[in-house]
């Protein structure tokens, strides 16, 4: 009976937040990670760092009260974070990775999902809020990493969400073949000399 | 040319039997000219051609395609070297720059200078990790160059590409590491080779595993030594803190090779003596000075004779520096003077109190002048060698070496000076005759609680030759009791030269006790001062002490 509960718990805030995802952006603070993505190095580096994933998160526009924390990209993993006046710091993690475990997870995928981008939920908590939301696509997986502080609302979510979105890789090879005559190599580029 | 000039233009022996002294024409070069060697200029040229790239890179973005297309061609000459079996190697290789191998190396660098009790070169060890890291994880976020393109990359990385952090933290951890550990010389030469060749091939091993482009390898490597190099050079100079694995070895500068004949040259041209030997002595008694003593050669109007010299670098007066503001954070305004602000004026002053109480008659060497080594750099003041005479320390004193004792300081108090380091080492006997020696620390018109100590510690220096009741008998000719009772009351502490502190520990009698109950009543003298100076000073030290910290544990992961 409670993990009933639980369940339709999760599905009902899953749908807010997956419903509310496409949200129109608001002004925001600028950051290494905003979009759109031709305009950051940061985004070429992620691209290296998973060169399988079609997709890159990036920030569209942060809402009133969201910073953005800072970024940690190696090889196989690119992340960045925001922080929150409500939420605390780190109060959301960004992180770009081949894939994803989501055995256990709940899919949550919507009807509107484009380019085969599914959407799953996982470790999810009101009290306080936390959640793992993951969107997998061909060749990469994003995971959003919720953790607020003990006082944060859990609608906070949903300004986070609104504020990240997703870039085609595609367009930063064209951008690296253009500005520098070089080739990214990965997903969307041709393939690249010298491999081992 | 007739036969004087002659002499005056070669330096040479003239009638008299020594050498005129020589006036360096305008253009010839010092006696030690400061030049840097090889690969310091190359190093200075690679500094100089990233800040140039850099400043271009920020100033004119669209250089940036120019840059990045001549750098992928260059990687491409290693990459297109690729085979599996290279491959394997360079990455075995590579594992140089994993953050377990950097780690082993840092925590072995400070548990060896743990072990050793060298806290200073632990100090400088971690501050330039500390200024490493962060400067280049802020220079490469500033720079956000990504990792090469067009080229699969073989291994991992983390981060921007531009200035590769793996290659600073090697290099600066390599070169921290020699400077703190391996003795200067032969030993370091050998390691700075070691390094270098180890440094090259890493580099073209992570160019070659496409991770690095060879631009931010050199980079890297650049910016770690130089960071490792400056510390040291600055903070923990070989001269004032030599790597040494023998007790009791004191620091001082190297006056062999280059400096050796150098320190000829100038003392025959500006001096006009000349120089048979040249040799450190008393190394143990100074820090602040490299002593020496010269062999000159016998003239028709002298014998072969010994001078006594000083020698003095800019990292004497960085010292001075150091201890002076130890000094007035930990007493306030004990030492009431400003440091110096060059070496020049460093041995400026002391030429100007040894000749000061020369002509006042207080026994001090006879001088003979300043030499310049290299100009602004190095000076030397040379003066009288007191042959035969012996530290007051291991001395026979008789009722005369007490009496000089006490008017020598009589008579700086009636012309408004104080030695302000009356200790045994500073105070020779021979023949029956006191004789003071380093007169650096001397002050003109000092506070009256400077000359009041000053009293205080000639009497316990000669009451450790004699006896109390002796001295005091003694000084009651030259000073009144209340003159003598300020003394000891002034004399606590820190006031008394740590040498002088140490020997009377050893003595076992309580001389500063017994001096005081002969003495009539007076209240203690305080040895703390409070200015405004002192307090913002204080403030300024803590906060730094509280800011490196902070920067430690921020960048804890740069060890741990």
């Amino acid at each position: 009976m409670r993990c009933q509960r639980s369940i339709g718990r999760v599905g009902a805030v899953a749908l807010v937040l997956s419903a509310l995802a496409s949200c129109s952006a608001r002004a925001g603070d600028a950051t290494e990670a905003n979009c759109p993505i031709e305009e950051g190095e940061l985004f070429v580096l992620m691209a290296q760092s998973v060169p399988s994933a079609t997709l890159i998160p990036c920030i569209e526009a942060l809402p009133a009260g969201w910073t953005y924390g800072g970024s940690d990209v190696s090889n196989a993993l690119a992340r960045f974070w925001l922080d929150s006046d409500r939420g605390g710091l780190h109060a959301v993690e960004v992180s770009l990775t081949a894939s994803c475990r989501i055995t256990g997870a709940v899919d949550i995928t919507n009807s509107t999902s484009e380019g085969g981008v599914r959407v799953y939920l996982d470790e999810f908590d009101l009290h306080p809020f936390s959640a793992n939301k993951y969107f997998v696509f061909p060749g990469g997986c994003v995971t959003y990493r919720y953790r607020f502080g003990a006082d944060a609302e859990a609608t906070l979510a949903l300004e986070a969400d609104e504020a990240v979105t997703f870039g085609l890789r595609t367009v930063l090879v064209r951008q690296v073949r253009d500005e520098l005559g070089l080739t990214l190599c990965g997903a969307g580029a041709p393939p690249c000399l010298n491999g081992d | 040319m007739d036969a004087r000039t002659e002499g005056i233009e070669r330096g040479r022996p003239r009638d008299h039997g020594h050498p005129e002294p020589r006036r360096r024409p305008s253009g010839e070069p010092p006696a030690l000219p400061h030049e840097l060697g090889r690969s310091g200029k190359f190093f200075l040229l690679l500094v100089l051609y990233f800040i140039i790239v850099i400043t271009a890179f920020l100033v004119f973005p669209s250089l940036e395609s120019v840059f990045e297309r001549w750098d992928h061609t260059r990687q491409l000459w290693v990459t297109d070297l690729r085979t599996p079996g290279l491959t394997r190697v360079m990455l075995v290789i590579n594992g140089l720059t994993s953050s377990w191998t950097i780690r082993v190396i840092r925590w072995s660098v400070i548990l060896a200078l743990v072990v050793f009790r060298r806290w200073r070169h632990l100090f400088v060890f971690l501050g330039a990790l500390i200024v490493t890291e962060i400067v280049a994880y802020n220079a490469s976020s500033i720079i956000a160059r990504p990792r090469p393109l067009g080229i699969p990359i073989l291994t991992g990385w983390q981060g921007y590409s531009m200035p590769s952090r793996p290659m600073a933290s090697v290099a600066v951890s390599a070169v921290g590491a020699m400077y703190a550990l391996i003795v200067a010389g032969k030993p370091r030469s050998i390691a700075k080779w070691v390094i270098g060749i180890i440094l090259v091939i890493l580099g073209f091993a992570r160019v070659y595993l496409g991770v690095d482009h060879a631009t931010d390898v050199v980079m890297g490597a650049v910016f770690g030594v130089a960071v490792g190099v400056a510390s040291f050079r600055l903070f923990a100079p070989n001269d004032l803190f030599p790597v040494s694995y023998q007790r009791g070895k004191a620091a001082h500068l190297d006056v062999g090779g280059r400096r050796g004949e150098a320190i000829v040259t100038a003392i025959r041209d500006q001096l006009g003596l000349a120089v048979l030997d040249v040799k450190p002595v008393g190394l143990e008694a100074s820090g602040g000075s490299t002593p020496l003593r010269i062999k000159i050669e016998a003239t028709d109007e002298e014998p072969e004779r010994y001078v006594f010299a000083k020698l003095y670098a800019k990292s004497h007066v960085r010292a001075d520096r150091w201890y002076k503001l130890g000094r007035t954070i930990l007493y306030g305004a004990l030492e009431d003077e400003k440091p110096f602000q060059s070496v020049r004026r460093f041995v400026e002053y002391e030429d100007y109190t040894l000749r000061l109480l020369h002509d006042l008659g207080i026994p001090v060497p006879r001088p003979y002048g300043i030499v310049e080594i290299t100009p602004e750099r190095e000076y030397m003041i040379v003066m009288e060698f007191f042959e035969g005479a012996v530290e007051i320390g291991d001395a026979d004193i008789d009722d005369g070496v007490i009496d000089q004792g006490l008017g020598m300081v009589r008579r700086m108090w009636d012309e408004g000076l104080a030695h302000r380091d009356v200790k045994p080492a500073n105070l020779m006997v021979r023949d029956g005759e006191l004789k003071v020696i380093d007169v650096f620390f001397v002050q003109v018109r000092p506070s009256p609680w400077r000359q009041a100590v000053d009293l205080a510690n000639m009497m316990l220096v000669l009451a450790l030759r004699s006896d109390a009741e002796r001295v005091y008998a003694h000084a009651l000719t030259y000073f009144s009791e209340d003159e003598i009772a300020e003394a000891f009351a002034a004399a606590r502490g820190v006031a008394s030269p740590t040498q002088l502190r140490n020997h009377l520990k050893q003595d076992g009698r309580d001389l500063l006790a017994e001096f005081r109950r002969m003495a009539p009543e007076r209240e203690q003298v305080s040895i703390q001062r409070w200015s405004l100076r002192r307090v913002l000073l204080t403030i300024g030290v803590l906060f730094a002490a509280f800011f490196a910290m902070g920067l430690v544990i921020s960048n804890w992961n740069a060890f741990a």
